[in-house]
């Protein structure tokens, strides 16, 4: 029955794949192959470079001391990386369940969906992983079972822990994010303190590396490190395999019953009910098509989470970057971030064009009003508010960062940076669209995708670097050069906006009565 | 009579499938018309062409006297209203919210919108999931939300796909007694469904669609002449010849 169960997973895996996904997905096992790679590589690397010759001579300062905190520190940041890629999920519970009505036995399927989310290959890399990096390390075979059942134990501590704390982010999202937010932002200034001081902060915490070997030993890196460098007797080594086989064995029978309830008990949502204060203010200041339009792209949780995305960025890169005072990468680095957010705006707008309210435009459709002018009030309404965005934060510019240019300086490169990146974005919809392309814009998820955001951010900053880059006293030639370029361009805008619609029309609406199981 | 519809030489295929060929109908106005058939037999085209969601390959299409056209388009869809299998609907606004949109674009007056829509919810069932997300919302509410909406657009012609699927009796009782009272104020309504009781109990014509074509188009005299002996079922099988299966094909149940 196991072998049905993952051939059914698999074919169902296989089957939604498009040709650019199988692409991706084999990206994504390259990209699983150097991982693997990479940990072990590095876990040999950091227990073995104290007993090499040439390391010892050429890098005598490090002591065992300091060898034993490299080994610490590796083992946590392991450790944090094995907690943040540890799989949850347990293999598309949704069309497993109806196995049940094919007389799959609960318990049965339980259990081999638990094995399966064990299987992930994720989990089998970071378990692997810490298995080479123990048994390197140990000193007797009386400490293989210890260090197994630990790696298990960790294995299942991390799982539990990992379920809860996502529930707990789904009901604290807004409290957990911010605070999110505001460590990252003092961790990287801290960072940025630290590195302006480097050697005398080192040389200052370097004599108490014992105490802090000491901390470190409490943390769960430690504790993983210590059942395999550990000094103990076989009794101690009975009693730490027993205990933890016994809550190996406690937590994955809790696994057990808790799937076993999820596959007979779906989860309801308990909160259906909502007034839309929101669809109202966009409704009104933004119209029916364009507001119905921003009110979905806000309704997607990705999109919430891109929006403070982009505007996390330039909140910390900034602040640092003018700490560096009135330079040459300043100068350049932050008109390029803070054109980039309407751009990103648009691009956010574009990628949901026809994204998971597909199915609707048959709806949209029917209505008693042109198909094309719904449209074009979409399409206008996705570059309004970026454009809004763009000119508070010209105006913000022009105010407050004088140091970057005059303000016709700064008003004409950021409309350049603007009207070059819509027409990018009116061509790559065309072509999207002519498509018909759901790999690209799924959806089900109607998000920039991998490929799309790494293009843009090369692209953002390659023009950044041509519009913002101090030139001296050439300066003038290139706002002339840009000047003819804006007009151009937005004549050029203008007199093809249509081609989106007619796109749209022909290409689009076959493939969505199709989609739709009409 | 005045035709409601009216439909000739019209052509419509996916590729190579020819779905309807040369096909032609007339519905009479403030009819309620059943339009029955096989599975794939090409109804839902048929009312996707009718709604304007679908284009068609030749042929004319003539509805409330104005012919089907890009000129015309908009008058038509002003008069018309459907809810089609599976419903449409706009998955992340609340009912609330859906049919006020719905409201905005037929205009319907800001005054008599609420009471409309209140009433329209109450006697469906609704009330309970006015402010519920519609994606929450159950199959048989989804498709009860979207007759409200088609109601609520007062059109002229309504065309119904599979109505009463996934749909509670009392709500059954319910939507014919509207269908009802609309018929009375002249609104042409085309249903197509494959439950027969209810299509024999609610229509007046129905047209039996197979092999790409109307094979038969039963007027309300006629079908009192022959459901004297048999029922709409038999009448249908009748009409639509379908390879029997041989006596023992399931001897193994």
């Amino acid at each position: 029955m196991l072998r049905k169960l993952i051939y059914l997973n698999w074919s169902a895996f296989m089957n939604r794949l498009t040709t650019f996904q199988t692409f991706l997905v084999a990206g994504y096992i390259v990209f699983l192959l150097m991982l693997f790679s990479n940990l072990i590589g590095s876990a040999l690397v950091i227990v073995f470079f104290g007993q090499n010759m040439i390391v010892g001579q050429q890098l005598s300062w490090i002591t065992p001391q300091l060898h034993q905190l490299i080994i610490l520190i590796f083992a946590n940041v392991l450790w944090i990386l094995h907690f943040s890629f540890t799989s949850t999920r347990l293999l598309n519970m949704e069309e497993n369940r109806k196995l049940l009505a094919y007389g799959y036995p609960v318990k049965k399927l339980s259990w081999h969906l638990n094995l399966m989310g064990f299987f992930h290959p994720l989990n089998v890399i970071y378990n692997f992983t810490w298995v080479v990096f123990l048994l390197l390390q140990i000193k007797h075979l009386m400490y293989v079972p210890v260090v197994l059942a630990v790696v298990l134990l960790n294995y299942a501590i991390i799982y539990s822990i990992k379920h809860r704390f996502l529930k707990i982010v789904e009901k604290r999202f807004k409290l957990i994010f911010f605070s999110a937010l505001f460590v990252i932002f003092g961790s990287i200034q801290a960072i940025a303190i630290i590195s302006r001081q480097f050697e005398a902060i080192v040389s200052k915490y370097l004599p108490s590396i014992t105490s802090l070997n000491n901390y470190l030993f409490y943390t769960p890196g430690g504790l993983l490190q210590y059942s395999a460098a550990g000094d103990y007797n076989l009794t101690t080594a009975s009693v730490i395999y027993g205990f933890s086989a016994l809550l190996v064995f406690l937590i994955f029978r809790d696994h057990f019953f808790k799937t076993r309830e999820g596959l007979q008990k779906p989860v309801k949502e308990g909160n259906i009910y909502k007034r839309n204060r929101l669809w109202n203010f966009l409704r009104k200041w933004l119209g029916l098509n364009a507001g119905k339009f921003y009110y979905y792209i806000f309704s997607h949780s990705y999109n919430r989470l891109q929006l403070l995305t982009i505007a996390l960025i330039p909140a910390v890169y900034i602040p640092l970057l003018l700490q560096l005072g009135n330079n040459y990468y300043s100068n350049l680095l932050i008109p390029t971030m803070l054109a980039a957010i309407p751009v990103a705006l648009l691009a956010m707008g574009m990628a949901n064009m026809f994204g998971y309210e597909n199915k609707e435009f048959l709806l949209h459709k029917q209505f008693p009003l042109s198909m094309e002018k719904q449209l074009k009030e979409r399409f206008l309404g996705i570059i309004i508010v970026p454009l809004m965005i763009f000119y508070l934060i010209t105006t913000a510019e022009i105010l407050y960062l004088p140091q970057l240019g005059s303000v016709i300086e700064i008003y004409i490169a950021n409309t350049f940076f603007f009207v070059c990146f819509t027409l990018v974005f009116l061509w790559s919809s065309f072509y999207y669209y002519k498509q018909v392309d759901y790999s690209s814009f799924s959806f089900k998820h109607p998000i920039i995708s991998q490929k799309v955001t790494f293009m843009m951010t090369f692209l953002i900053f390659g023009l950044g670097y041509a519009v913002f880059a101090p030139l001296g006293s050439y300066q003038n030639y290139r706002l002339y050069v840009m000047g003819f370029l804006i007009l151009a361009i937005s004549l050029y805008l203008w007199r093809n906006m249509d081609v989106l619609v007619l796109a749209f029309e022909k290409h689009i609406m076959h493939r969505v009565w199709a989609d739709a199981d009409q | 009579m005045d035709q409601a519809i009216k439909i000739s030489g019209l052509q419509k295929s996916y590729g190579n499938t020819a779905v309807l060929e040369d096909f032609e109908l007339s519905v009479p106005s403030g009819n309620i018309f059943g339009l029955i058939g096989p599975n794939g037999a090409g109804k839902s085209t048929l009312i996707g062409i009718l709604t304007g969601l679908l284009d068609y390959d030749g042929g004319q299409i003539v509805i409330n006297g104005r012919e089907l056209n890009e000129q015309n388009e908009q008058n038509i869809k002003r008069q018309i209203a459907s809810v089609l299998q599976p419903p449409l609907l706009f998955e992340h606004f609340t009912s609330h919210d859906f049919l006020h949109y719905i409201c905005d674009i037929y205009n319907i007056d800001m005054q008599d919108r609420q009471q409309k829509m209140d009433s329209m919810l109450e006697y469906l069932g609704l009330s309970e999931f006015k402010h519920a997300k519609i994606n929450k919302l159950s199959a048989g509410s989804r498709k009860k939300l979207s007759f409200c909406a088609a109601i609520l657009s007062q059109p002229k012609i309504l065309f119904l796909d599979e109505p009463f699927e996934s749909i509670d009796v009392i709500s059954i009782g319910r939507m014919k007694t509207i269908l009802n009272r609309l018929q009375e104020k002249g609104v042409t309504t085309i249903i197509t469904s494959h439950i027969l009781e209810i299509v024999e109990n609610l229509c007046d014509d129905i047209a039996i669609l197979h092999n790409q074509k109307i094979i038969a188009y039963l007027d309300s005299e006629t079908r009192k002449e022959l459901q004297k002996d048999s029922s709409l079922s038999e009448i249908f099988e009748s009409y639509v010849e379908v390879e029997k299966p041989k006596n023992d094909v399931l001897k193994w149940l």
